[in-house]
């Protein structure tokens, strides 16, 4: 038989499961323990992403499509995995898929397939070199390990001239490059991956990714150690937001972090941490006391030694456009901050934007508030609903009946939440958010109910529902419980999520603030690629005509597109705004539609006065934040635009 | 074709710059200097340099030398990269933008200045890649 017809037959067979796959975003969701489950024993073991259930559906995903052939290692891969489960729960929570299904598939893939089939991939040179630095278990050049990397640091269409290395320390990694430079051999770090996924289907692949060498994959980095005298953290490579944020807890200590599976020191290197958490916790360079570092020569430093160069400080202009970290961050010292006894929840819900910025900026600048954000109505329904379809109704409910479109969300402490209360007119209460927390699936059923129509005709259908007589009825009616929500969920799975809904804090909305595990919902079975930046709020006029000119990208081009969130920082100085473009990664027409609205949008906020755009703001996070945003920028001249054009061309080729 | 780097290398690079790139077509009539450092050359593991002095678009000098300085002239831009990274930008494999926003050509001078001669220095490196497809393994 033809090797197309055994990929057809294959691909008939396995249908659902290539479905799953292909569904699978690299969101990094099942690489740490968010639920209480567990970790995945055979990731936790072997370390590399082959061996973690998201490799082993993007292993599945080019097996079944032909781009790698089975190796002898595949056998060892696919009996790592005792289909213990723990995947199919976290991955539900995030994405609704079942990555069991995808493992439980691959072994009678496995199992049914000729032996004699199975490639041998010899060692050679390289490997044997940096097997010599890592140690015999932490080096590969196996192209089904490495073919796990592909969509999240290897561009799809890249071949499998790679070696996959994790060393356990900056030592380790110091002779790693050394080793790379002498031998011309290119590399990238890779920690948790999501921004690598989420640029490795569009246009921004080859800028972002690697195209042959070695991936230097940090997990392995794994020091974690809380100071609670000096109120800091000591955080390798390997650990997640999450799971410091966890460890920090335990000491009534909380760290300024991103969502839950980024890893913080990389998290430093890329965004240097923006949070809703900024306006008082900072950004860049403020968030790390020291940290520990390899420069592409392989010297080891730290940022507190005497002897180097001001490491704070970055070239200015929009031509600083950086694709990859100036120094690879091995392990920071993190700044940790206090959690206090009266710390609260203030939601303000908008109809109009300005209102949400007016009074998000206000707060702001007078200092108040350890949290501040604007979250759009979509990112409020993508969070908080388990599946894509309840995101999908309880936004339209949002915006055609309660006409929700904004909400301002704030923690402070007690005398900042009567302060705030006093500037609105009503706010929604934690017992109302915990409602559509549990409720939202009930929620959504109400989509062409009569009350909602009829609440759509209250002159302020918010205030009615959250603030009027109607609310205890209104809660009543979500029938908000996590046994309900549970519901939702597959039948076998039923048990564990409402378990998991019961405790105390899925629903405790400053948790959910700290531990963010909801935004990965945002990459649940489809990809999103956030653009943005930074604007000055001196030129908060600006900030509307930003936003506008998405929207008009975003429907040019077909595509889903929506704000995502607006946050203050520096007492209201700066904000930063992220504005979202969605689409189906396994779909080429989007991805074409997708890489026009980068390259628009990118080229259109340069020609508005006081922005920093997205691409310029990657991989300035070790910086002090003024060497990045002063002096404040103008919208760059037609020369320089020329300039700019040619620059984006010659990273992203033609489009 | 020859050799990257090596005695005809240099000959052919100037006379391909000197008869086939227009000054101001081709290399916009730029006035500028550029040192590009070559380093981990195998199978020694050598660093080499090459000069290149460009004025109105037209080639003035050309110079290779062995070793870690190179102090004949002094150049307005400094590159600096391994072999490998050069190789990937004559087989096209990389451009010249991605290799320097990459870090794998270290710019010193001003990145911004720099970055504005790309367009003008993708016209020579056509030309080089014409002429070079033989490199050390």
């Amino acid at each position: 038989m033809s090797s197309e017809n055994v990929l057809e037959k294959l691909n008939s067979k396995y249908e659902e499961t290539i479905n799953i796959a292909k569904k699978g975003t690299h969101c990094g969701m099942c690489r740490f323990d968010f639920l209480g489950t567990g970790l995945c024993p055979s990731g936790k073991k072997h370390g590399f992403l082959a061996y973690w259930p998201q490799g082993r559906m993007q292993i599945f995903k080019n097996l079944m499509s032909g781009k790698v052939k089975p190796t002898k290692k595949l056998i060892e891969i696919v009996n790592s995995c005792s289909l213990c489960g723990i995947c199919d729960k976290q991955c539900n929570f995030a994405t609704q898929l079942r990555p069991e299904k995808v493992a439980k598939a691959l072994k009678e893939y496995v199992e049914e397939i000729d032996k004699e089939e199975l490639q041998n991939i010899p060692e050679d040179k390289n490997v044997i070199e940096l097997r010599k630095i890592v140690g015999e278990e932490w080096a590969t050049n196996d192209s089904i390990i490495t073919s796990s990397y592909i969509s999240s640091i290897i561009a799809p269409d890249s071949k499998f001239n790679f070696y996959i290395v994790m060393p356990k320390d900056a030592e380790e990694l110091s002779k790693v490059i050394k080793y790379a430079n002498s031998n011309n051999l290119p590399y990238l770090p890779r920690s948790g991956g999501t921004l690598l996924s989420m640029a490795a289907p569009t246009v921004l692949s080859n800028a972002f990714g690697l195209e042959k060498g070695i991936v230097i994959d940090l997990l392995r980095m794994n020091q974690l150690e809380i100071h609670p005298e000096s109120q800091t953290a000591t955080v390798g490579a390997g650990i997640t937001a999450f799971e410091l944020q966890k460890e920090a807890h335990k000491h009534k200590l909380r760290a300024n972090v991103a969502e839950a599976g980024a890893h913080v020191c990389s998290n430093i290197a890329s965004t240097g941490i923006l949070s809703t958490w900024g306006n008082k916790y900072g950004w860049a360079a403020d968030n790390f006391i020291d940290v520990e570092t390899v420069d592409d020569e392989g010297n080891i430093s730290y940022h507190s030694d005497l002897e180097i160069e001001n490491p704070y400080t970055t070239e200015y202009g929009f031509t600083n456009i950086s694709l990859v970290p100036p120094l690879i961050v091995t392990k920071v010292t993190t700044r940790l901050n206090p959690v206090y006894d009266d710390e609260e929840a203030v939601f303000v819900p908008f109809e109009n934007i300005q209102d949400a910025i007016d009074l998000s900026f206000k707060i702001a600048r007078r200092g108040m508030g350890f949290s501040n954000v604007i979250l759009s109505r979509k990112y409020l329904a993508e969070f908080i609903s388990p599946t894509p379809k309840i995101a999908e109704d309880f936004e339209y409910i949002l915006e055609k009946y309660l006409k929700l479109n904004y909400a301002v969300d704030i923690i402070c402490n007690s005398d900042e939440k009567k302060i705030i209360e006093g500037m609105v007119d009503y706010t929604i209460d934690k017992s109302t958010l915990k409602s559509l927390i549990l409720g939202c699936p009930k929620l959504s059923t109400l989509k062409d109910s009569e009350f909602m129509k009829i609440l759509s005709e209250e002159k302020d259908p918010l205030k009615a529902i959250f603030a009027g007589p109607m609310k205890e009825h209104f809660e009543k009616a979500l029938d908000a419980t996590p046994e309900n929500i549970s519901k939702i969920y597959d039948e076998d799975l039923q048990d564990f999520f409402k378990k998991a809904y019961s405790k105390p804090e899925m629903t405790n909305i400053i948790w959910l603030h700290e531990h963010r595990i909801f935004p990965s919902r945002l990459m649940r079975q489809r990809m999103f690629l956030p653009m943005g930046g930074v604007i000055w709020t001196e030129y908060e006029k600006n900030l509307l005509d930003w936003i506008n000119m998405f929207i008009e990208v975003g429907d040019k081009n077909k595509l889903i597109h929506a704000l995502g969130f607006i946050s203050p920082f520096d007492q209201g100085r700066f904000a930063c705004l992220e504005y979202d473009f969605y689409y189906d990664h396994n779909d080429p027409d989007a991805k074409k539609r997708v890489d026009n609205a980068i390259i628009e949008s990118q080229e259109k906020s340069l020609q508005i006065d006081g922005i920093l755009s997205a691409l310029n703001f990657y991989f300035k996070g070790l910086y002090r934040k003024e060497h990045v945003l002063f002096p404040i920028a103008k919208a760059i001249s037609d020369d320089d635009q020329e300039l700019f054009r040619e620059l984006l061309k010659n990273i992203i080729g033609e489009v | 074709m020859v050799k990257f780097l090596s005695e005809e290398w240099i000959e052919i690079g100037k006379n391909y710059i000197l008869d086939r790139l227009d000054p101001i077509k081709d290399l916009k009539s730029i006035t500028t200097s550029l040192l590009g450092v070559v380093e981990h050359i195998p199978p020694d593991d050598i660093t080499m340099n090459f000069y290149l002095e460009l004025e109105d678009g037209k080639l003035n000098d050309f110079i290779v030398n062995t070793g870690d300085t190179f102090e004949e002239k002094k150049a307005t831009y400094e590159i600096r990269g391994n072999y490998g990274t050069y190789k990937s930008i004559l087989m096209g494999e990389m451009s010249l933008g991605i290799a320097v926003l990459k870090n794998r050509l270290i710019v010193k001078g001003s990145k911004l200045q720099a970055l504005k001669l790309i367009k003008p220095l993708d016209g020579v490196i056509v030309a080089l890649k014409e002429i070079t497809d033989e490199f050390e393994a």
